[in-house]
């Protein structure tokens, strides 16, 4: 009974888009059944998780036998374990508030029932890649989730940005795609197969090279540093859009993918300290870029690759299962916060700069208070929901054997997600308001209310319900000196108190001109700049300079005859000192011949 | 010698003296080096089937392949004579830079 509701509550995600060549798909009510049909998948996939943390037992559906190539045997296989059967609920529950809340946002936009279907179609391939079975069932839901993030981004194509942006998206996942695919390739070379459990049963040894191509793929479709500018690009696309995929759902694949492979990373020491490092990096880095973004949607961009960094940091720390329930708590008060900043914007009329709101705090009260438990939820405030994964990682990462520069940048990087959490709630919500005086400021419609009002409420109990009815896997660390318990309160709250001191003090002083470290932050580093334009044009240049100038014109042209006739020219020139006078000369020539041939010839 | 030797001996003797001297035309000069190029053409086919020396019976025709190149080469001179000044007068080559 566990497997078929599974089962039922993936097909009925299906029903909607097949039901688009009916008449249904013309009404202006098919977003309302798409709602609809995720609320009705959510409870129905909430019964097999509860049947799984009652009883402990792992499934796997193996239904349809594709195709067998030799030895390889490739069969449609839904592996329903601990990962899986936690996420889908949680997915579906925040997809649900999602698409009331897009109801609301995108209620003007003559194009909604296709969002809906885009944005169905994305959920459908994230539940695929979630759970798969095998590698080649995973890679058809991650280039599935890729192309609907395409879509999804360029929604309003015809703004050049967001043209820009979804190429953009595309081309750094691609990246990563090359990543995976040589793990596949790997794995179907040394292990023969492309199911999880023969690979880890098998248990290869020298596991350096798969692990390195998951570890980029995890790069390109998580954001980490090096694949990164994707991310706060992609905030072109509509709030909903960011809140789904960009915040909740399709950039924790990568890190899912490490999840699911950590019976093999946790034996490889050397990519357990690459993935640290990497992602101190990550989360130090974009943390750092988050301080003086303007957009609102960019700075919770920049905070989800900061909280991405720190899933990747778990990986690193040989914990897994904290790493996934990061993922299943962040994506409560992410989402929330997007759709928060989502209600501000079509509050003061499509305005996302934070410079230009303020005094939101009277005038949206609902927003405001989610807004800042959100915020307070992201930061790990002891007891709400970021607290139970956070402040397990930080406790864990201090008292594990491990590189200490990686624990530094962490600690900097949760103390600065304070700061730009606060200077969020600064510059919108207090203050007087610097928005202009027509405002249509409103929060009076059910959907939007509804949802947020679901999400709020999963922020702040999820966390506790979660873990406490989850069956422990690895055991925490239970001893530690107060200090290192401490730690991560500690610097949140300087975090927080430094912000509101400096942003109190500053706030009435003339903006003076950029320090260089203000531009280094401003401008992402200066890692899009450079890297956009240095390396495409040093290839372009090298391979037309290669190609056509050094193959063709210089050595079919130039080598020979151009360099022999400008040498004939310039040296007839240096050395010529005639007069042109030819009848002369001839005749002279003349001459010399009839006496030579006179001398010679009448000389017997 | 026989007769026919002489005569064509001498063809190659007039035309040599008239590439050698003449008045005003480079033209004249470029068709005498044309006649001297026809005897010696016809002096070695002679010679060689007048002594059955088939394996040098080459030689003629390499000889004409050459002598159009060189009267290629000399009418693009005459060519790039005759667009500095219109026409191809010796007397006007004095002035020619290169």
């Amino acid at each position: 009974m566990f497997s078929s509701l599974m089962l039922v509550s993936l097909l009925v995600l299906t029903l909607p888009i097949m039901s688009s060549i009916f008449n249904t798909y013309k009404n202006s009510t098919f977003p309302h059944h798409v709602k609809n049909t995720i609320s009705y998948a959510f409870i129905t996939s909430l019964i097999p998780t509860m049947m799984f943390i009652h009883s402990g037992q792992e499934t796997i559906i193996s239904n349809w036998h594709w195709m067998t190539m030799q030895t390889l045997k490739l069969s449609l296989s839904f592996k329903l374990d601990y990962f899986s059967m936690i996420f889908v609920p949680v997915a579906l529950f925040v997809t649900w508030s999602i698409m009331e809340f897009s109801l609301w946002y995108m209620h003007s936009d003559p194009y909604i029932t296709r969002f809906f279907k885009y944005l169905l179609t994305f959920l459908i391939t994230m539940m695929i890649l979630v759970t798969a079975n095998n590698l080649f069932q995973l890679f058809i839901g991650w280039e599935g989730v890729g192309i609907m993030s395409f879509l999804l981004i360029g929604w309003w194509y015809g703004r050049t940005d967001a043209n820009t942006a979804a190429l953009q998206a595309i081309l750094y996942n691609r990246i990563g795609d090359i990543g995976f695919i040589m793990a596949m390739a790997w794995f179907l070379f040394n292990t023969n197969t492309w199911d999880l459990q023969q690979i880890f049963m098998l248990d290869p040894n020298l596991t350096n090279l798969p692990l390195l191509g998951l570890l980029l793929a995890a790069t390109g479709k998580s954001a980490q540093f090096g694949l990164h500018p994707w991310l706060p690009s992609a905030m072109e696309g509509p709030t909903p859009v960011s809140a789904l995929l960009h915040s909740s759902t399709m950039v924790v694949a990568g890190v899912f993918l490490l999840i699911r492979f950590h019976p093999l990373m946790e034996n490889n020491k050397t990519i357990q300290s690459l993935t640290l490092c990497l992602g101190a990096i990550t989360t130090l880095f974009t943390a750092i870029c988050a301080l003086t973004q303007n957009d609102i949607k960019k700075i919770i961009a920049f905070s989800t690759s900061s909280q991405l960094g720190l899933m990747i940091v778990t990986i690193g720390i040989n914990q897994p299962y904290l790493a996934f329930l990061h993922i299943c708590t962040h994506a409560f008060f992410k989402a929330m916060l997007f759709m928060c900043s989502g209600s501000i914007i079509h509050s003061l009329n499509d305005e996302q700069d934070i410079r230009k709101m303020g005094g939101l705090f009277n005038a949206m009260p609902f927003t405001t208070t989610s807004l800042i438990i959100g915020s307070l939820a992201l930061t790990g405030i002891p007891f709400l929901t970021g607290f139970y994964s956070k402040d397990l990682i930080i406790e864990t990462a201090n008292t594990s054997y491990t590189n200490a520069w990686a624990l530094l940048m962490t600690l900097i990087a949760t103390s600065l997600t304070a700061v730009y959490s606060t200077r969020i709630i600064f510059f919108a919500l207090l203050g007087q308001p610097r928005f202009l005086p027509l405002t249509s400021i409103n929060e009076n419609n059910p959907f939007l209310i509804n949802s947020i009002k679901r999400l709020l409420i999963g922020s702040v109990f999820a966390g506790f319900f979660i873990s406490n009815n989850i069956y422990p896997t690895t055991v925490p660390e239970m001893t530690m000196p107060t200090y290192m318990k401490l730690t991560a309160l500690a610097v949140t709250i300087l975090g927080f108190t430094l912000a509101l001191e400096l942003s109190l003090m500053t706030h009435n002083l003339k903006l003076e001109h950029s320090t260089s470290v203000f531009k280094f932050s401003n401008l992402l580093g200066y890692y899009p700049t450079i890297m956009h334009r240095l390396p495409p044009l040093a290839n372009l240049s090298m391979s037309q300079k290669s190609a056509s100038l050094l193959l063709d014109s210089i050595w079919l042209e130039n080598i020979l005859p151009k360099s022999i006739s400008q040498f004939q020219m310039k040296t007839s020139i240096l050395i010529s000192t005639q007069k042109g006078q030819i009848k002369l000369y001839f005749l002279s020539f003349l001459i010399t011949l009839t006496l030579s041939m006179l001398l010679f010839n009448l000389h017997e | 010698m026989s007769l026919v030797h002489i005569n064509i001996f001498l063809a190659f003797t007039v035309s040599l003296v008239g590439l050698l001297m003449y008045r005003s035309h480079l033209m004249s000069s470029l068709l005498c080096l044309e006649g001297m190029m026809l005897s010696l053409f016809v002096m070695a086919t002679m010679t060689v089937l007048n002594t059955h020396f088939t394996l040098a019976s080459m030689m003629p025709i390499i000889l004409l392949v050459f002598a159009a190149c060189e009267a290629a080469l000399g009418l693009s001179l005459l060519v790039m004579v005759s667009n500095t000044y219109g026409v191809d007068h010796v007397q006007n080559l004095n002035l020619l830079q290169c």
